[in-house]
């Protein structure tokens, strides 16, 4: 029988926030469709470098294995990306593993995005439905609008979008595109836009959308297509709208 | 980003403002200061009308500083603001989007040292009294000759750039179409600056004036 096809993986380890980080090499036997998470569980299974050294499983965060849940997003080789989705046979050799850059570590590849969610509590990204009583039916959502915000509401959390902004560091607190389009989804619900007001204003706060430099960059990284250059540009406007209108017409 | 120092909450209204006076007064004053240079195409006696035209407009000095000089030095003193607080990643995403990001900064900064010096050389030292002849005798040597075509193309570019990012930025370009359509127009725009200030530095080089068969003398 010919030789098992190998697959080299190296991957940035870190055993805690403070720690340092050190690179480990893993040579993995091929298969079929395999992709980066599927390396990270055969890592697991038999913790053992290139070099024959026994070592530790790798923590990592992952959940659907099908691009749903945002939780598996790290940098393969320099680009920021879903491991779930990244595929063995359409990857660079060796492939380089680091964990997202912007969001605290954890641990190995497992990082922190609190900071997201943080960001989609302060832009109270979600609709308010209920009351002390009942609020009755809430109006039609027209097809038109269910269109627009079929995509947005796609949107995983994953972070690349962050990752790869140029505005986006440790001296910049910009909540990062794709907070903006969540509140571009729930501005545009019908019973959502009643709450419009007080998300525009969230986002002209410190890291609001004005921080945004068009770079562009989230649109290309985001593994969902959401039209985040859209979403930017429309809440752009409904901002200064509201900052100008909103001081000269109430 | 979690332990970030605070931002104050004026950070909406300072950018918006930066953004703005990019494109009204700043970009306004290139057009307007392209298009009276422009004269230099018809011959040095209309170059030194206009020149003379708008160097005795009244209350000149408050519309000097309100339209122009405070303006810019908001914009170049936030640009570098701005820059400071952000940090590129071209080599990780090299997207076309990303390196005018990073040019945009760099040809700020190109062009903000140009227009320093260039003040300082046509304005200071001729004490706002610049002609024909003292932009030509200028432009004689190399040196000032290759600054003013690098000043050009920088404000140029960075015009043309700003145009695509202002439409963008304030949503008046907001669907994909739409930014496509921006970007198309700042390329124009830039282009368009880029070839109009080359011709004027070269009329004033080589005494080249096309359109010399226009004058009406006074
Ligand atoms: C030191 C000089 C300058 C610096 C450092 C500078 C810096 C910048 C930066 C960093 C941006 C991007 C802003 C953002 O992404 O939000 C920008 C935008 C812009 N700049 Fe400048 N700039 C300078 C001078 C100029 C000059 C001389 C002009 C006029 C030609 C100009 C016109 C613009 C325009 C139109 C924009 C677009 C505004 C927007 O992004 O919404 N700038 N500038
Ligand atoms: S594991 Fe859920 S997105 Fe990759």
């Amino acid at each position: 029988m010919a030789e098992t096809k190998k697959v080299l993986i190296k991957i940035k380890r870190q055993a805690g926030p403070q720690e340092p980080s050190r690179w480990e090499e893993f040579s993995l036997n091929w298969r079929p469709s395999m992709n980066v998470i599927i390396c990270l569980r055969d890592i697991a299974e038999n913790p053992v470098t290139s070099s024959g050294k026994k070592t530790t499983p790798i923590t990592y965060d992952s959940n659907c294995l099908e691009e749903i849940c945002g939780s598996c997003a790290m940098l393969i080789n320099d680009k920021a990306r879903m491991a779930c989705s990244a595929l063995v046979d359409h990857l660079d050799q060796p492939i380089r593993i680091e964990p997202l850059t912007k969001f605290p570590l954890v641990r190995d590849l497992s990082v922190d995005r609190q900071f997201m969610f943080d960001s989609l509590k302060r832009v109270k990204a979600w609709i308010p439905i209920d009351g002390s009583y009942d609020l009755g039916e809430g109006p039609r959502v027209s097809p038109q609008v269910q269109a627009k915000g079929y995509p947005l509401s796609s949107c995983i959390t994953c972070g690349n979008c962050l990752e790869v902004c140029p505005q986006v560091n440790e001296h910049n607190q910009f909540v990062g595109a794709a907070i903006i389009s969540q509140v571009r989804l729930f501005n545009i619900h019908p019973t959502g836009a009643m709450n419009k007001r007080e998300r525009l204003e969230a986002l002209m706060g410190p890291g609001g959308v004005q921080e945004c430099a068009n770079a562009q960059n989230c649109v290309k990284a985001c593994p969902k297509n959401i039209p985040l250059t859209e979403s930017i540009a429309e809440v752009n406007r409904d901002a200064w709208k509201q900052a100008l209108l909103g001081w000269l017409l109430g | 980003m979690s332990a970030t120092a605070s931002q104050s909450d004026s950070s909406y209204l300072l950018r918006k403002l930066h953004s703005l006076t990019g494109v009204l007064p700043v970009g306004a004053f290139l057009a307007e200061h392209f298009w009276s240079n422009s004269a230099a195409l018809v011959n040095a006696p209309k170059y030194d009308e206009v020149s003379r035209d708008l160097q005795t407009i009244p209350f000149r000095p408050i519309v000097e500083w309100a339209i122009i000089f405070l303006p810019m030095l908001y914009h170049a003193v936030y640009g570098v603001y701005i820059w400071l607080r952000g940090k590129s990643n071209i080599s990780s995403y090299p997207w076309v989007g990303n390196w005018l990001y990073v040019a945009q900064r760099y040809t700020g900064l190109i062009a903000f040292a140009y227009i320093g010096w260039h003040l300082y050389t046509e304005r200071w030292l001729t004490h706002g009294r610049s002609t024909y002849a003292t932009v030509a005798s200028d432009l004689q040597n190399p040196w000032y000759l290759a600054f003013f075509v690098i000043g050009i193309l920088a404000s140029s570019f960075h015009l043309g750039v700003g145009i695509w990012n202002f439409l963008c930025k304030w949503g008046l370009a907001a669907t994909a179409k739409a930014q496509q359509a921006a970007g198309r127009l700042g390329i124009v725009i830039g282009v368009a600056f880029g070839v109009a200030g080359i011709l004027i530095v070269l009329s004033f080089r080589l005494n080249w004036h096309p359109f010399a068969s226009y004058y009406i003398p006074k």
